[in-house]
């Protein structure tokens, strides 16, 4: 059921910093500058990384590792605008930092080349979809400000919707990007794991984790107990 | 070479660099205004009545007492995060920059709250008087999205000292003094093209008489630009701006709305022309520079007891030390500013030749901000950028004096 290359891993344990969040926007200003730098140099890499893909029929692997990067940085970037997360997210987009990750593919996949070809046009009704579901993250957000700002913690129904969202917008971006051939999925089944990390062999929470859909709540205080923290990078 | 000698040569560095330091402070100590030169006592009750002398006392004095709590308070706050600000450490996935740049802006975000009272305060104290206009919400709403653009400021600083410090270790302030000029540099350079200026239009005499005072001045006629500031402040004011291609003379709107007569505000003019005319800008740039870096390197030794600026805990301690030295130097800072805005007043009586305009103009400033024109000698020294406006007058008599006005 749970089946997207591109999947959201969220193990935040919903404690919040009042400060943090009173100030979460302007905290988030310098990521959002450098989130935009990286974005131009996205956009090059997406037309010879495009052409690559047309001739061969996979993207190229350095592009590749560049876009999941870049993705990976943008969904801890979401993260922590939005609420969803709680510390405060490095530049580089490192695996493994951060308490919300998004697993992406590294090694490319093949793909239809005509989907390829067409990718632009194909993207639109997702993009469509990811700007409505912006909208309703902005109003959750203000709400969840709000709430956060008082209990010093985080609705779940709250992040929960914010993250689903953030991980559909992150598969929209990783079509368009080419990093994977599948199409964002607007199920809140599909892509998306709450409670468990990205290396799933190392990780025994999710050996014990009831699936997300079934007992979230089981899994969150799992996820709280075992790694409420991510490790700072080094 | 031996210990000693190392050590000889050591000395020998540090006191010509000690020598070099002392001669630049000395040269841009010195102005045109003429040594021998004596202010006389002027009684500003007759200029501007007693009702308007006592008005503008307890009006400077009770925001000196905010001028105080803006001083003391951030010292007092940076010095309780510099002991616990670590602990929002753990508020951080990023790596030790990012990290330091969280310490860097939370300690600004706390000072903001804990400075809010005192400014609100003084709004109300500004707005009583009506020198300001600004609304409450206004203000904590604005200054809440001002702190973006320090968390920016603050972010850089980070970036580049523990940068820096990653790679040279204490010795960052090598390095990173010179760029912190060159970002002054830049700032001061760009600061016209970012102050939303405006062409002078309907004052065409002014313009004119800029060119002519210009001329007499010896330096080539600035831009002429006006600054809209007339939904914030009634206060008047000008400012001479940037480097070379940049040199601008912002007048604000509120000196344009004809509470001031044309010789008055020529004598404006002439004043910021002078200041483009003895390089004051250039001086400033200078005058920094030889204070960043002493200041940045007290604030590499101070920050070695927490493992040096490459380690993110040193972050709070570096924000205290850098106020505090900041404010430490506040009263030499003042000083000079003080000098080079009165040779700018010297060179405008000069250009102008017309003392009327110029006292009559000083006088305004009193009624038209309500500052003490002959305030407590404490007060400029902690806050005086320019000279009183009793020291300006008296600038106007004992320049009329020697030239027979």
């Amino acid at each position: 059921m749970n089946e997207h290359p591109v999947t959201l891993h969220v193990m935040d344990d919903l404690r919040r910093s009042r400060l943090t969040v009173f100030f979460r926007f302007l905290l988030t200003i310098p990521h959002l500058i450098w989130l935009e730098l990286w974005a131009v140099v996205v956009m090059v890499v997406f037309i010879p990384n495009w052409l690559v893909a047309l001739v061969t029929g996979r993207p190229a692997k350095p592009f590749q590792r560049f876009n999941a990067a870049y993705l990976r940085y943008t969904t801890t970037v979401f993260s922590y605008l939005f609420l969803i997360a709680n510390p405060f997210p490095g530049f580089t987009g490192e695996p493994g930092s951060y308490p919300i990750e998004l697993e992406v593919p590294l090694t490319p996949e093949k793909q239809h080349r005509l989907k390829t070809f067409f990718r632009l046009l194909l993207v639109y009704p997702a993009i469509a979809v990811a700007g409505v579901l912006l909208y309703v993250t902005y109003f959750v957000t203000f709400l969840a400000w709000w709430a956060a700002l008082i209990t010093g913690r985080m609705p779940r129904g709250f992040r929960d919707l914010g993250a689903n969202a953030i991980r559909y917008i992150e598969q929209g971006y990783a079509y368009l990007f080419l990093v994977t051939g599948s199409y964002p999925c607007a199920s809140p089944y599909v892509g998306m794991e709450l409670g468990s990390p990205v290396a799933v062999a190392a990780a025994p929470v999710v050996a014990e984790a009831p699936t997300a859909v079934e007992a979230p709540a089981a899994a969150e205080e799992h996820a709280a107990a075992e790694a409420p923290e991510a490790p700072p990078e080094t | 070479m031996t210990k000693s000698s190392r050590r000889l040569l050591g000395l020998l560095i540090v006191g010509a660099l000690a020598g070099a330091w002392s001669y630049a402070a000395y040269r841009l100590w010195q102005t045109s205004i003429p040594d021998d030169l004596k202010l006389p006592h002027v009684d500003i009750s007759v200029l501007v009545g007693a009702s308007g002398l006592h008005r503008a006392q307890h009006f400077s004095l009770v925001l000196d007492l905010f001028g105080l709590a803006g001083l003391l308070l951030p010292l007092v706050v940076l010095a309780l995060y510099a002991k616990w600000g670590h602990r929002f450490m753990s508020e951080s996935a990023a790596g030790p920059i990012g990290t330091g740049m969280l310490l860097a802006m939370l300690g600004i975000a706390i000072l903001w709250i804990a400075m809010l009272p005192s400014n609100l305060g003084q709004l109300w104290w500004l707005r009583r008087y009506g020198i300001v206009k600004t609304g409450y919400a206004e203000m904590v709403i604005g200054t809440w999205f001002a702190l973006g653009s320090e968390f920016l400021g603050i972010c850089l600083i980070i970036l580049i000292v523990m940068g820096f410090a990653r790679l040279l270790g204490d010795r960052w302030w090598l390095a990173g003094a010179p760029v912190f000029v060159a970002i002054g540099l830049l700032v001061t350079f760009v600061q016209p093209y970012m102050s939303g200026l405006q062409p002078l239009n309907d004052h065409t005499t002014l313009v004119q008489a800029e060119k002519r005072l210009a001329k007499r001045e010896g330096v080539a006629a600035v831009p002429l630009k006006v600054e809209n500031v007339g939904g914030l402040t009634t206060a008047p004011n000008a400012e001479a701006m940037g480097l070379g291609p940049s040199r601008r003379i912002g007048l604000w709107s509120t000196i344009l709305d004809g509470r001031f007569s044309e010789p008055e505000l020529e004598v404006v003019v002439a004043h910021e022309l002078a200041h483009h005319k003895h390089n004051d800008l250039w001086k400033g740039l200078g005058w920094y520079a030889l204070f960043v870096f002493p200041i940045a390197y007290l604030i590499a030794r101070v920050t070695r007891r927490r493992g040096g600026m490459a380690v993110p805990l040193a972050v709070p301690l570096f924000l205290f030390a850098w106020v505090g030295l900041s404010t430490a130097i506040l009263p030499i800072d003042n000083a000079f500013s003080r000098r080079l805005e009165a040779e700018a007043d010297w060179t405008a009586l000069q250009a102008t030749n017309d003392p009327q305009a110029a006292r009559a103009l000083f006088v305004s400033f009193v009624r038209a901000t309500n500052e003490n024109p002959n305030p407590p000698f404490w007060d400029p020294i902690l806050f005086g950028s320019h000279p009183t406006e009793a020291q300006r007058i008296g600038m106007v008599d004992a320049w009329q004096a020697r030239n027979g006005g």
